[in-house]
Protein backbone atom coordinates (compact mmCIF):
# COMPACT_ATOMS: atom_id res chain seq x y z
CA UNK A 1 0.00 0.00 0.00
CA UNK A 2 1.21 3.56 -1.08
CA UNK A 3 -0.77 5.91 0.50
CA UNK A 4 -1.73 7.03 3.83
CA UNK A 5 -4.72 9.66 2.64
CA UNK A 6 -7.25 9.94 0.21
CA UNK A 7 -5.97 10.75 -3.09
CA UNK A 8 -6.22 9.07 -6.45
CA UNK A 9 -2.71 9.54 -8.75
CA UNK A 10 -2.68 8.99 -12.14
CA UNK A 11 0.19 8.39 -14.62
CA UNK A 12 -0.30 8.59 -18.06
CA UNK A 13 2.41 7.03 -20.24
CA UNK A 14 2.77 6.74 -24.17
CA UNK A 15 1.77 3.00 -23.55
CA UNK A 16 -0.05 2.35 -20.24
CA UNK A 17 -1.80 4.43 -17.68
CA UNK A 18 -1.23 3.50 -13.87
CA UNK A 19 -4.15 4.54 -11.39
CA UNK A 20 -3.15 4.42 -7.79
CA UNK A 21 -5.51 4.87 -4.40
CA UNK A 22 -5.08 4.69 -0.99
CA UNK A 23 -5.91 0.81 -1.51
CA UNK A 24 -4.65 -0.60 -4.52
CA UNK A 25 -2.75 0.00 -7.68
CA UNK A 26 -3.69 -0.60 -11.16
CA UNK A 27 -1.98 -0.38 -14.37
CA UNK A 28 -3.93 -0.29 -17.80
CA UNK A 29 -3.31 -0.85 -21.37
CA UNK A 30 -3.70 1.98 -23.11
CA UNK A 31 -7.07 1.95 -26.11
CA UNK A 32 -5.30 4.41 -28.97
CA UNK A 33 -8.63 4.32 -30.85
CA UNK A 34 -10.26 6.01 -27.54
CA UNK A 35 -9.08 9.89 -26.05
CA UNK A 36 -7.10 9.37 -22.54
CA UNK A 37 -10.30 10.48 -20.96
CA UNK A 38 -12.63 8.21 -22.58
CA UNK A 39 -10.20 5.60 -22.07
CA UNK A 40 -9.55 6.31 -18.73
CA UNK A 41 -13.18 6.67 -17.70
CA UNK A 42 -14.17 3.37 -19.34
CA UNK A 43 -11.19 1.17 -17.11
CA UNK A 44 -11.99 3.00 -14.14
CA UNK A 45 -14.75 5.88 -14.13
CA UNK A 46 -16.68 4.64 -10.58
CA UNK A 47 -13.34 4.93 -8.93
CA UNK A 48 -12.50 8.21 -10.77
CA UNK A 49 -16.30 9.57 -10.22
CA UNK A 50 -15.72 8.79 -5.96
CA UNK A 51 -12.51 11.02 -5.49
CA UNK A 52 -13.39 15.33 -5.40
CA UNK A 53 -11.23 17.23 -8.21
CA UNK A 54 -8.90 18.30 -5.34
CA UNK A 55 -8.06 15.01 -4.47
CA UNK A 56 -6.76 13.76 -7.99
CA UNK A 57 -3.16 13.99 -8.79
CA UNK A 58 -1.69 13.66 -12.24
CA UNK A 59 1.67 13.37 -14.27
CA UNK A 60 1.88 12.25 -17.84
CA UNK A 61 4.63 11.67 -20.19
CA UNK A 62 2.31 10.55 -22.79
CA UNK A 63 3.17 13.23 -25.58
CA UNK A 64 6.79 12.43 -25.45
CA UNK A 65 8.11 15.37 -24.47
CA UNK A 66 9.47 18.29 -26.23
CA UNK A 67 12.35 18.09 -28.46
CA UNK A 68 15.29 20.45 -28.82
CA UNK A 69 18.30 21.19 -30.76
CA UNK A 70 21.11 22.94 -28.78
CA UNK A 71 23.89 25.17 -30.83
CA UNK A 72 26.74 26.02 -29.07
CA UNK A 73 30.24 27.02 -29.11
CA UNK A 74 32.39 23.96 -26.78
CA UNK A 75 31.57 20.85 -25.99
CA UNK A 76 32.61 20.87 -22.27
CA UNK A 77 30.55 24.21 -21.31
CA UNK A 78 27.85 25.58 -23.75
CA UNK A 79 26.50 22.25 -25.51
CA UNK A 80 27.24 20.26 -22.11
CA UNK A 81 25.83 22.74 -19.71
CA UNK A 82 23.03 23.51 -22.02
CA UNK A 83 22.17 19.75 -22.58
CA UNK A 84 22.44 19.22 -18.66
CA UNK A 85 19.67 21.87 -18.34
CA UNK A 86 17.40 20.58 -20.89
CA UNK A 87 17.36 17.60 -19.30
CA UNK A 88 16.88 18.06 -15.86
CA UNK A 89 13.84 20.23 -17.55
CA UNK A 90 12.41 17.35 -18.86
CA UNK A 91 13.52 18.01 -22.77
CA UNK A 92 14.41 15.30 -25.29
CA UNK A 93 17.68 15.98 -27.47
CA UNK A 94 17.48 15.67 -30.84
CA UNK A 95 21.12 16.63 -31.72
CA UNK A 96 23.65 19.33 -30.42
CA UNK A 97 25.71 21.43 -32.92
CA UNK A 98 29.39 22.67 -31.90
CA UNK A 99 28.68 25.83 -33.66
CA UNK A 100 32.24 25.89 -35.66
CA UNK A 101 31.64 23.34 -37.67
CA UNK A 102 27.75 24.04 -38.50
CA UNK A 103 27.90 23.69 -42.24
CA UNK A 104 28.48 20.09 -42.12
CA UNK A 105 25.34 19.38 -39.52
CA UNK A 106 22.39 18.07 -41.39
CA UNK A 107 19.24 19.71 -40.84
CA UNK A 108 16.57 17.86 -38.64
CA UNK A 109 13.38 17.28 -41.27
CA UNK A 110 11.28 17.00 -37.89
CA UNK A 111 9.70 20.32 -36.33
CA UNK A 112 11.39 21.19 -33.46
CA UNK A 113 9.99 22.42 -30.05
CA UNK A 114 12.63 24.54 -28.93
CA UNK A 115 16.50 25.69 -30.44
CA UNK A 116 18.64 26.39 -27.87
CA UNK A 117 21.82 29.05 -28.84
CA UNK A 118 24.34 29.18 -26.10
CA UNK A 119 28.05 30.40 -26.29
CA UNK A 120 30.64 32.99 -24.65
CA UNK A 121 30.97 34.26 -21.27
CA UNK A 122 29.23 37.96 -21.28
CA UNK A 123 32.28 39.38 -21.92
CA UNK A 124 32.71 38.13 -25.60
CA UNK A 125 31.33 39.03 -28.06
CA UNK A 126 30.43 38.14 -32.00
CA UNK A 127 30.55 34.20 -31.01
CA UNK A 128 28.00 33.99 -34.11
CA UNK A 129 28.35 34.74 -37.52
CA UNK A 130 25.67 34.21 -40.74
CA UNK A 131 25.98 30.74 -40.76
CA UNK A 132 24.04 30.79 -38.28
CA UNK A 133 21.32 32.16 -39.61
CA UNK A 134 21.42 30.52 -43.03
CA UNK A 135 21.15 27.14 -40.79
CA UNK A 136 18.16 28.48 -39.07
CA UNK A 137 16.73 29.42 -42.20
CA UNK A 138 16.44 25.86 -43.45
CA UNK A 139 15.30 24.81 -40.21
CA UNK A 140 11.94 24.47 -38.24
CA UNK A 141 11.14 25.38 -34.86
CA UNK A 142 8.25 26.72 -32.54
CA UNK A 143 10.49 28.90 -30.04
CA UNK A 144 13.89 29.96 -30.45
CA UNK A 145 15.56 31.22 -26.73
CA UNK A 146 19.68 32.37 -26.51
CA UNK A 147 21.11 31.86 -23.58
CA UNK A 148 24.53 33.18 -24.13
CA UNK A 149 26.75 36.37 -24.34
CA UNK A 150 24.73 39.25 -23.13
CA UNK A 151 26.58 41.54 -25.63
CA UNK A 152 25.67 39.04 -28.82
CA UNK A 153 21.90 38.89 -27.64
CA UNK A 154 21.27 42.21 -29.47
CA UNK A 155 22.41 41.43 -32.36
CA UNK A 156 21.69 38.12 -32.62
CA UNK A 157 17.90 39.29 -31.63
CA UNK A 158 17.65 41.88 -34.75
CA UNK A 159 18.01 38.88 -36.96
CA UNK A 160 15.88 36.47 -35.40
CA UNK A 161 12.83 38.05 -34.70
CA UNK A 162 10.84 35.87 -31.97
CA UNK A 163 13.99 35.02 -29.78
CA UNK A 164 13.55 34.60 -26.79
CA UNK A 165 17.09 36.48 -24.66
CA UNK A 166 17.62 34.73 -21.34
CA UNK A 167 20.41 35.15 -18.91
CA UNK A 168 23.73 33.60 -19.62
CA UNK A 169 23.76 30.11 -18.90
CA UNK A 170 28.24 30.32 -18.31
CA UNK A 171 28.99 32.68 -15.58
CA UNK A 172 32.35 34.44 -15.71
CA UNK A 173 33.84 31.74 -13.85
CA UNK A 174 33.01 29.44 -16.60
CA UNK A 175 30.32 27.87 -14.21
CA UNK A 176 26.74 26.84 -15.13
CA UNK A 177 24.11 29.27 -14.53
CA UNK A 178 21.07 26.83 -14.63
CA UNK A 179 17.26 28.66 -13.23
CA UNK A 180 16.78 30.75 -16.10
CA UNK A 181 16.79 28.40 -19.13
CA UNK A 182 15.58 25.65 -16.32
CA UNK A 183 12.00 27.81 -15.64
CA UNK A 184 11.87 28.54 -19.21
CA UNK A 185 11.75 25.06 -20.62
CA UNK A 186 9.58 23.67 -18.06
CA UNK A 187 7.28 26.16 -18.54
CA UNK A 188 7.48 25.17 -21.91
CA UNK A 189 6.99 21.68 -21.58
CA UNK A 190 4.41 22.34 -18.78
CA UNK A 191 2.01 24.17 -22.16
CA UNK A 192 2.77 21.39 -24.34
CA UNK A 193 1.41 18.86 -21.70
CA UNK A 194 -1.56 21.24 -21.21
CA UNK A 195 -2.46 22.67 -24.71
CA UNK A 196 -2.71 18.32 -26.23
CA UNK A 197 -6.33 18.10 -26.59
CA UNK A 198 -6.01 14.83 -25.07
CA UNK A 199 -4.44 15.74 -22.22
CA UNK A 200 -6.74 19.26 -21.43
CA UNK A 201 -9.27 17.25 -21.34
CA UNK A 202 -8.03 15.53 -18.01
CA UNK A 203 -8.61 18.94 -16.22
CA UNK A 204 -12.18 17.68 -15.73
CA UNK A 205 -11.18 14.99 -13.11
CA UNK A 206 -8.36 17.03 -11.59
CA UNK A 207 -8.50 20.43 -10.12
CA UNK A 208 -4.66 20.31 -9.40
CA UNK A 209 -1.91 21.07 -11.96
CA UNK A 210 -0.81 18.18 -14.55
CA UNK A 211 3.04 17.07 -14.53
CA UNK A 212 5.42 15.83 -16.40
CA UNK A 213 6.44 12.08 -14.97
CA UNK A 214 9.86 12.66 -15.24
CA UNK A 215 9.45 16.12 -12.85
CA UNK A 216 7.81 13.98 -10.46
CA UNK A 217 10.31 11.26 -10.87
CA UNK A 218 13.58 13.52 -9.87
CA UNK A 219 11.64 15.20 -7.12
CA UNK A 220 11.06 11.74 -5.39
CA UNK A 221 14.68 10.69 -5.67
CA UNK A 222 16.57 12.49 -2.46
CA UNK A 223 13.51 10.63 -0.26
CA UNK A 224 14.23 7.58 -2.16
CA UNK A 225 15.45 5.99 1.10
CA UNK A 226 12.33 6.36 3.06
CA UNK A 227 10.94 3.59 0.93
CA UNK A 228 13.61 1.66 -0.42
CA UNK A 229 17.09 0.16 1.03
CA UNK A 230 19.16 1.54 -1.62
CA UNK A 231 22.58 2.66 -1.20
CA UNK A 232 24.12 5.54 -2.63
CA UNK A 233 25.16 6.06 -5.50
CA UNK A 234 22.45 4.75 -7.16
CA UNK A 235 20.90 4.85 -10.61
CA UNK A 236 17.50 4.38 -11.75
CA UNK A 237 16.37 3.06 -14.86
CA UNK A 238 12.57 4.14 -16.32
CA UNK A 239 11.80 2.16 -19.54
CA UNK A 240 9.15 3.20 -20.74
CA UNK A 241 7.17 2.68 -24.34
CA UNK A 242 8.66 5.21 -26.12
CA UNK A 243 11.87 6.52 -23.65
CA UNK A 244 14.29 5.43 -21.72
CA UNK A 245 14.98 7.70 -18.81
CA UNK A 246 18.03 7.66 -16.55
CA UNK A 247 18.28 9.45 -13.46
CA UNK A 248 21.47 9.36 -11.45
CA UNK A 249 23.43 10.18 -8.76
CA UNK A 250 26.07 13.43 -9.12
CA UNK A 251 28.28 11.27 -7.43
CA UNK A 252 28.22 9.19 -10.54
CA UNK A 253 30.11 11.67 -12.28
CA UNK A 254 32.77 14.21 -12.17
CA UNK A 255 31.98 16.77 -14.31
CA UNK A 256 32.79 20.18 -14.35
CA UNK A 257 29.33 20.89 -14.10
CA UNK A 258 28.41 22.33 -10.45
CA UNK A 259 24.97 22.34 -9.27
CA UNK A 260 22.94 22.24 -6.72
CA UNK A 261 21.01 19.17 -8.06
CA UNK A 262 21.38 15.73 -5.90
CA UNK A 263 19.92 13.66 -9.57
CA UNK A 264 20.10 14.56 -13.00
CA UNK A 265 18.67 13.31 -15.57
CA UNK A 266 19.42 11.81 -18.93
CA UNK A 267 16.99 10.31 -21.65
CA UNK A 268 16.83 8.00 -24.75
CA UNK A 269 14.67 9.27 -26.96
CA UNK A 270 14.35 5.82 -28.97
CA UNK A 271 14.95 3.33 -26.99
CA UNK A 272 11.82 1.78 -25.55
CA UNK A 273 9.82 -1.52 -25.77
CA UNK A 274 6.56 -0.31 -27.07
CA UNK A 275 6.17 2.24 -29.27
CA UNK A 276 9.98 2.38 -30.38
CA UNK A 277 10.27 -0.92 -30.43
CA UNK A 278 11.63 -0.77 -33.86
CA UNK A 279 13.99 1.45 -33.09
CA UNK A 280 15.83 -0.83 -30.22
CA UNK A 281 15.77 -3.81 -32.41
CA UNK A 282 17.70 -1.48 -35.11
CA UNK A 283 19.92 -0.74 -31.84
CA UNK A 284 20.24 -4.01 -30.82
CA UNK A 285 21.31 -5.38 -34.21
CA UNK A 286 23.83 -2.99 -34.47
CA UNK A 287 25.50 -3.56 -31.14
CA UNK A 288 28.13 -6.58 -31.34
CA UNK A 289 27.46 -7.85 -28.41
CA UNK A 290 23.77 -8.13 -28.83
CA UNK A 291 24.53 -11.80 -30.52
CA UNK A 292 26.17 -13.21 -27.18
CA UNK A 293 23.69 -11.83 -25.14
CA UNK A 294 20.69 -13.29 -27.14
CA UNK A 295 22.63 -16.77 -26.76
CA UNK A 296 23.24 -16.38 -23.20
CA UNK A 297 19.39 -15.64 -22.83
CA UNK A 298 18.97 -18.86 -25.21
CA UNK A 299 17.09 -17.47 -28.13
CA UNK A 300 17.85 -16.31 -31.53
CA UNK A 301 16.96 -13.32 -33.29
CA UNK A 302 13.89 -14.51 -34.38
CA UNK A 303 12.83 -13.20 -31.21
CA UNK A 304 12.13 -9.91 -32.74
CA UNK A 305 9.53 -11.08 -35.02
CA UNK A 306 7.29 -12.63 -32.34
CA UNK A 307 4.44 -10.69 -30.33
CA UNK A 308 4.65 -13.06 -27.49
CA UNK A 309 5.36 -12.17 -23.37
CA UNK A 310 8.61 -13.83 -23.81
CA UNK A 311 9.17 -11.80 -26.66
CA UNK A 312 8.17 -8.50 -24.72
CA UNK A 313 10.72 -9.54 -21.83
CA UNK A 314 13.38 -10.13 -23.78
CA UNK A 315 12.79 -6.90 -25.30
CA UNK A 316 13.22 -5.18 -21.99
CA UNK A 317 16.13 -7.24 -21.17
CA UNK A 318 17.89 -5.68 -24.25
CA UNK A 319 16.80 -2.20 -22.99
CA UNK A 320 18.16 -2.61 -20.23
CA UNK A 321 22.05 -3.97 -21.86
CA UNK A 322 21.36 -1.02 -24.47
CA UNK A 323 21.14 1.64 -21.66
CA UNK A 324 23.90 0.34 -19.75
CA UNK A 325 26.41 0.51 -22.55
CA UNK A 326 25.61 4.08 -23.88
CA UNK A 327 25.88 5.38 -20.31
CA UNK A 328 29.43 3.43 -20.17
CA UNK A 329 33.18 3.67 -21.84
CA UNK A 330 31.85 1.76 -24.18
CA UNK A 331 29.45 4.05 -26.17
CA UNK A 332 29.32 7.41 -24.50
CA UNK A 333 27.04 9.81 -24.23
CA UNK A 334 27.46 13.21 -23.18
CA UNK A 335 28.49 12.31 -19.68
CA UNK A 336 30.90 9.33 -18.30
CA UNK A 337 29.17 8.04 -15.66
CA UNK A 338 31.45 5.82 -13.04
CA UNK A 339 29.39 2.32 -13.66
CA UNK A 340 31.64 0.62 -11.26
CA UNK A 341 30.88 2.68 -7.93
CA UNK A 342 27.40 2.57 -8.71
CA UNK A 343 25.80 0.53 -5.29
CA UNK A 344 22.22 -0.08 -6.40
CA UNK A 345 20.13 -0.09 -9.52
CA UNK A 346 16.55 1.16 -9.20
CA UNK A 347 13.88 0.06 -11.71
CA UNK A 348 10.69 1.73 -12.47
CA UNK A 349 7.81 1.77 -14.66
CA UNK A 350 6.01 -1.28 -16.68
CA UNK A 351 9.46 -3.06 -16.91
CA UNK A 352 9.05 -4.25 -13.26
CA UNK A 353 5.45 -5.93 -13.90
CA UNK A 354 7.18 -7.56 -16.72
CA UNK A 355 10.45 -8.79 -15.52
CA UNK A 356 12.05 -10.32 -12.18
CA UNK A 357 14.43 -9.55 -10.21
CA UNK A 358 16.82 -12.22 -11.17
CA UNK A 359 16.38 -11.48 -14.72
CA UNK A 360 17.22 -8.03 -14.18
CA UNK A 361 20.12 -9.18 -12.46
CA UNK A 362 21.19 -11.47 -14.85
CA UNK A 363 21.61 -9.08 -17.97
CA UNK A 364 23.41 -6.15 -15.23
CA UNK A 365 26.28 -9.45 -14.30
CA UNK A 366 26.26 -9.98 -18.31
CA UNK A 367 26.69 -6.11 -18.97
CA UNK A 368 29.64 -6.10 -16.40
CA UNK A 369 31.46 -8.83 -17.21
CA UNK A 370 31.52 -8.44 -21.08
CA UNK A 371 31.52 -4.77 -21.22
CA UNK A 372 33.28 -3.79 -17.98
CA UNK A 373 35.05 -6.96 -17.38
CA UNK A 374 34.67 -6.56 -13.78
CA UNK A 375 32.48 -8.83 -10.96
CA UNK A 376 31.26 -5.93 -9.22
CA UNK A 377 27.39 -6.14 -8.78
CA UNK A 378 25.24 -3.86 -7.61
CA UNK A 379 22.10 -4.31 -5.66
CA UNK A 380 18.77 -4.86 -8.15
CA UNK A 381 15.63 -2.63 -6.63
CA UNK A 382 12.39 -2.66 -8.59
CA UNK A 383 9.70 -0.23 -7.71
CA UNK A 384 6.81 -2.63 -8.57
CA UNK A 385 4.13 -0.84 -6.19
CA UNK A 386 5.34 2.83 -8.09
CA UNK A 387 6.53 3.87 -4.59
CA UNK A 388 8.87 6.53 -6.70
CA UNK A 389 6.19 7.79 -8.82
CA UNK A 390 4.22 7.94 -5.55
CA UNK A 391 6.35 9.72 -3.15
CA UNK A 392 7.05 12.60 -6.33
CA UNK A 393 3.35 12.71 -6.69
CA UNK A 394 2.10 13.18 -3.30
CA UNK A 395 5.53 15.64 -2.11
CA UNK A 396 4.17 18.18 -4.65
CA UNK B 1 44.37 40.39 -21.68
CA UNK B 2 42.65 37.45 -21.17
CA UNK B 3 44.53 34.01 -19.74
CA UNK B 4 43.10 30.56 -19.42
CA UNK B 5 45.04 28.38 -16.88
CA UNK B 6 45.44 24.95 -14.97
CA UNK B 7 47.17 21.64 -14.65
CA UNK B 8 47.13 19.85 -17.31
CA UNK B 9 45.79 15.74 -16.87
CA UNK B 10 45.30 13.74 -13.67
CA UNK B 11 47.89 16.60 -12.10
CA UNK B 12 46.43 17.48 -8.98
CA UNK B 13 49.59 19.40 -7.63
CA UNK B 14 47.73 22.54 -6.40
CA UNK B 15 50.55 25.17 -5.01
CA UNK B 16 51.59 26.33 -8.13
CA UNK B 17 48.63 26.87 -9.94
CA UNK B 18 47.37 28.87 -6.69
CA UNK B 19 50.41 31.33 -7.30
CA UNK B 20 49.96 31.45 -11.19
CA UNK B 21 46.37 33.03 -10.54
CA UNK B 22 47.39 35.49 -7.80
CA UNK B 23 50.81 36.71 -10.07
CA UNK B 24 49.01 37.02 -13.20
CA UNK B 25 46.33 38.95 -11.47
CA UNK B 26 48.97 41.28 -9.96
CA UNK B 27 50.21 41.82 -13.62
CA UNK B 28 46.78 42.93 -14.77
CA UNK B 29 45.75 39.55 -16.44
CA UNK B 30 41.99 38.75 -16.58
CA UNK B 31 42.43 35.08 -15.17
CA UNK B 32 39.84 32.26 -16.00
CA UNK B 33 41.62 29.23 -13.68
CA UNK B 34 40.54 25.81 -14.35
CA UNK B 35 42.47 24.54 -11.46
CA UNK B 36 43.97 20.79 -11.40
CA UNK B 37 42.99 17.99 -13.40
CA UNK B 38 42.22 19.44 -16.47
CA UNK B 39 42.52 18.12 -19.71
CA UNK B 40 43.49 19.55 -22.85
CA UNK B 41 39.92 19.68 -24.38
CA UNK B 42 38.85 21.75 -21.69
CA UNK B 43 41.36 24.48 -21.87
CA UNK B 44 41.05 24.84 -25.56
CA UNK B 45 36.82 25.21 -25.06
CA UNK B 46 37.37 27.65 -22.20
CA UNK B 47 39.49 29.76 -24.71
CA UNK B 48 36.46 29.53 -27.13
CA UNK B 49 33.89 30.26 -24.42
CA UNK B 50 35.92 33.02 -22.71
CA UNK B 51 37.64 34.72 -26.03
CA UNK B 52 41.12 34.24 -24.41
CA UNK B 53 44.00 35.52 -25.67
CA UNK B 54 46.55 33.44 -23.75
CA UNK B 55 46.71 29.46 -22.87
CA UNK B 56 49.02 28.96 -20.16
CA UNK B 57 49.45 25.20 -18.89
CA UNK B 58 51.23 23.71 -16.05
CA UNK B 59 52.35 20.28 -15.14
CA UNK B 60 54.19 18.99 -12.05
CA UNK B 61 53.70 15.69 -11.72
CA UNK B 62 55.86 14.23 -15.42
CA UNK B 63 52.39 13.50 -17.30
CA UNK B 64 52.81 16.52 -19.73
CA UNK B 65 55.08 14.70 -21.92
CA UNK B 66 52.17 13.17 -23.14
CA UNK B 67 49.30 15.70 -23.26
CA UNK B 68 51.83 17.72 -25.39
CA UNK B 69 52.29 15.27 -27.82
CA UNK B 70 48.38 15.36 -28.82
CA UNK B 71 48.18 19.55 -28.67
CA UNK B 72 48.39 19.85 -32.40
CA UNK B 73 45.88 17.43 -33.56
CA UNK B 74 43.20 18.70 -31.20
CA UNK B 75 44.17 22.15 -31.75
CA UNK B 76 43.95 21.68 -35.69
CA UNK B 77 40.17 20.80 -35.04
CA UNK B 78 39.95 24.36 -34.25
CA UNK B 79 38.54 27.13 -36.57
CA UNK B 80 39.49 29.84 -34.33
CA UNK B 81 42.59 29.55 -32.40
CA UNK B 82 44.91 30.18 -34.29
CA UNK B 83 46.42 33.52 -32.75
CA UNK B 84 46.05 31.96 -29.01
CA UNK B 85 49.66 32.05 -27.44
CA UNK B 86 50.22 28.76 -25.79
CA UNK B 87 52.55 28.48 -22.67
CA UNK B 88 53.27 25.67 -20.89
CA UNK B 89 55.61 25.17 -17.51
CA UNK B 90 56.56 22.97 -14.25
CA UNK B 91 58.27 19.88 -14.43
CA UNK B 92 57.97 19.18 -17.97
CA UNK B 93 59.55 15.78 -18.15
CA UNK B 94 59.72 12.53 -15.57
CA UNK B 95 62.59 12.76 -13.69
CA UNK B 96 65.53 15.21 -14.81
CA UNK B 97 66.39 16.64 -18.37
CA UNK B 98 67.82 19.77 -19.67
CA UNK B 99 65.94 22.82 -20.90
CA UNK B 100 68.04 22.62 -24.22
CA UNK B 101 66.47 19.47 -24.80
CA UNK B 102 62.85 19.83 -23.30
CA UNK B 103 62.37 23.42 -25.48
CA UNK B 104 62.69 22.47 -28.62
CA UNK B 105 60.17 19.43 -28.24
CA UNK B 106 57.75 21.12 -26.79
CA UNK B 107 57.82 24.35 -29.29
CA UNK B 108 57.43 21.40 -31.95
CA UNK B 109 54.43 20.13 -30.04
CA UNK B 110 52.69 23.99 -30.62
CA UNK B 111 54.01 25.91 -27.46
CA UNK B 112 55.18 29.58 -28.08
CA UNK B 113 56.71 29.40 -24.64
CA UNK B 114 58.15 26.37 -22.63
CA UNK B 115 59.42 27.26 -19.16
CA UNK B 116 60.76 23.86 -17.91
CA UNK B 117 61.29 24.68 -14.44
CA UNK B 118 61.94 28.00 -14.67
CA UNK B 119 60.71 30.46 -11.75
CA UNK B 120 56.85 31.65 -11.90
CA UNK B 121 57.99 35.16 -12.34
CA UNK B 122 60.83 34.82 -14.75
CA UNK B 123 58.24 33.02 -16.41
CA UNK B 124 55.67 35.75 -16.66
CA UNK B 125 58.01 38.07 -17.40
CA UNK B 126 58.69 36.62 -20.56
CA UNK B 127 55.15 36.34 -21.63
CA UNK B 128 55.13 40.04 -21.36
CA UNK B 129 58.07 40.31 -23.37
CA UNK B 130 56.26 37.90 -25.50
CA UNK B 131 53.50 40.02 -26.08
CA UNK B 132 54.97 43.23 -26.84
CA UNK B 133 57.16 41.65 -29.54
CA UNK B 134 54.02 40.70 -30.99
CA UNK B 135 52.21 43.60 -31.06
CA UNK B 136 55.08 45.56 -32.43
CA UNK B 137 54.70 43.20 -35.94
C1 LIG C 1 53.63 18.75 -2.42
C2 LIG C 1 53.92 17.68 -3.46
C3 LIG C 1 52.97 16.72 -3.67
C4 LIG C 1 51.62 16.72 -2.97
C5 LIG C 1 50.70 17.66 -3.75
C6 LIG C 1 49.67 18.32 -2.88
C7 LIG C 1 48.86 19.28 -3.70
N1 LIG C 1 47.58 19.03 -3.80
O1 LIG C 1 49.38 20.23 -4.25
C8 LIG C 1 51.20 15.23 -3.11
C9 LIG C 1 51.74 14.46 -1.94
C10 LIG C 1 49.70 14.96 -3.25
C11 LIG C 1 51.98 14.83 -4.33
C12 LIG C 1 51.66 13.75 -5.12
C13 LIG C 1 52.44 13.32 -6.17
N2 LIG C 1 53.64 13.81 -6.52
CO1 LIG C 1 54.39 15.39 -5.82
N3 LIG C 1 55.38 16.77 -5.09
C14 LIG C 1 55.14 17.67 -4.17
C15 LIG C 1 56.39 18.56 -3.96
C16 LIG C 1 57.06 18.07 -2.70
C17 LIG C 1 56.12 20.04 -3.85
C18 LIG C 1 55.25 20.65 -4.95
C19 LIG C 1 54.88 22.07 -4.60
O2 LIG C 1 53.79 22.36 -4.20
N4 LIG C 1 55.86 23.00 -4.72
C20 LIG C 1 55.69 24.41 -4.48
C21 LIG C 1 55.31 25.10 -5.80
C22 LIG C 1 55.15 26.60 -5.59
O3 LIG C 1 56.37 24.90 -6.70
P1 LIG C 1 56.24 24.10 -8.06
O4 LIG C 1 55.07 23.20 -8.03
O5 LIG C 1 57.52 23.56 -8.45
O6 LIG C 1 55.88 25.30 -9.05
C23 LIG C 1 56.82 26.34 -9.29
C24 LIG C 1 57.46 26.23 -10.64
O7 LIG C 1 57.48 24.91 -11.14
C25 LIG C 1 56.74 27.17 -11.47
N5 LIG C 1 55.69 26.69 -12.40
C26 LIG C 1 54.77 25.76 -12.26
N6 LIG C 1 53.97 25.73 -13.33
C27 LIG C 1 54.41 26.69 -14.16
C28 LIG C 1 53.94 27.12 -15.37
C29 LIG C 1 54.60 28.15 -16.03
C30 LIG C 1 54.11 28.59 -17.36
C31 LIG C 1 55.71 28.77 -15.43
C32 LIG C 1 56.40 29.87 -16.10
C33 LIG C 1 56.14 28.33 -14.20
C34 LIG C 1 55.51 27.31 -13.57
O8 LIG C 1 56.07 28.05 -10.64
C35 LIG C 1 56.07 27.65 -9.30
C36 LIG C 1 56.69 28.75 -8.47
O9 LIG C 1 57.94 29.08 -8.96
C37 LIG C 1 57.21 18.27 -5.25
C38 LIG C 1 58.73 18.29 -5.06
C39 LIG C 1 59.25 19.69 -5.02
N7 LIG C 1 59.99 19.96 -4.00
O10 LIG C 1 58.96 20.47 -5.93
C40 LIG C 1 56.74 16.86 -5.62
C41 LIG C 1 56.75 16.43 -7.05
C42 LIG C 1 56.17 17.55 -7.93
N8 LIG C 1 55.80 15.32 -7.06
C43 LIG C 1 56.19 14.35 -7.84
C44 LIG C 1 55.46 13.14 -8.03
C45 LIG C 1 56.14 12.09 -8.91
C46 LIG C 1 54.24 12.92 -7.39
C47 LIG C 1 53.39 11.66 -7.48
C48 LIG C 1 53.31 10.99 -8.85
C49 LIG C 1 53.94 10.72 -6.42
C50 LIG C 1 53.33 9.36 -6.43
N9 LIG C 1 54.10 8.42 -6.92
O11 LIG C 1 52.19 9.19 -6.02
C51 LIG C 1 52.05 12.16 -7.01
C52 LIG C 1 51.22 12.62 -8.20
C53 LIG C 1 49.80 12.95 -7.84
C54 LIG C 1 49.07 13.54 -8.99
N10 LIG C 1 47.99 12.90 -9.43
O12 LIG C 1 49.46 14.52 -9.54
C55 LIG C 1 57.49 14.64 -8.55
C56 LIG C 1 57.33 14.94 -10.03
C57 LIG C 1 58.51 14.35 -10.77
C58 LIG C 1 58.55 14.58 -12.20
N11 LIG C 1 57.87 15.53 -12.82
O13 LIG C 1 59.29 13.86 -12.80
C59 LIG C 1 58.06 15.80 -7.64
C60 LIG C 1 58.96 16.81 -8.41
C61 LIG C 1 58.87 15.10 -6.52
C62 LIG C 1 60.14 14.42 -7.05
N12 LIG C 1 61.26 15.09 -7.01
O14 LIG C 1 60.05 13.30 -7.48
N13 LIG C 1 53.06 15.65 -4.51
Amino acid sequence: MSQQDNTLLIDVGSTYFKVSNQDSIEQYFRDFNKDILDDLLHRCGDTIQSFDKDDVYICSSANGGLNTLIIGVSNTYSLKYATNIAFNSGINIIDTILYQNIEEYSVPSDLVDVVIIVGGIDSCTGMFTDNLYSYLAKLSYSNIVFVGSEQDAPIIKEKISNLVILPNVIDNKLHIVEDYLKEYLTNLYQQDIEGKEDIKNLYDITANRIYPTPYIVNKALPEIDARYSVVNPFILLDIGGATTDIHYSKDLVDENIVTKNEFDRLVFKKLGVFKSKQSLIFTAKNNEFVYELLMHLKVTENIFNEQSQKATKILMQLAIFLVLCKISHYKKAYINLKLLTINSFVLTGGITKVLTKEEIENIIAFFYKKILTSGHRPVVVLDSNYDIWTLGLKGD
Amino acid sequence: MKVVTGVVGNDIHVVANRLIDLSLRARGFEVFNLGVNTYLEEFFDAAVETGAEILLISSLNGEAEGWGREVKLLKAKYKDLDNLIMMIGGNLVVGSGSAEDIVPKYKNYGFDLVCHQVDLNTGLDSLEEFIQQRNKK
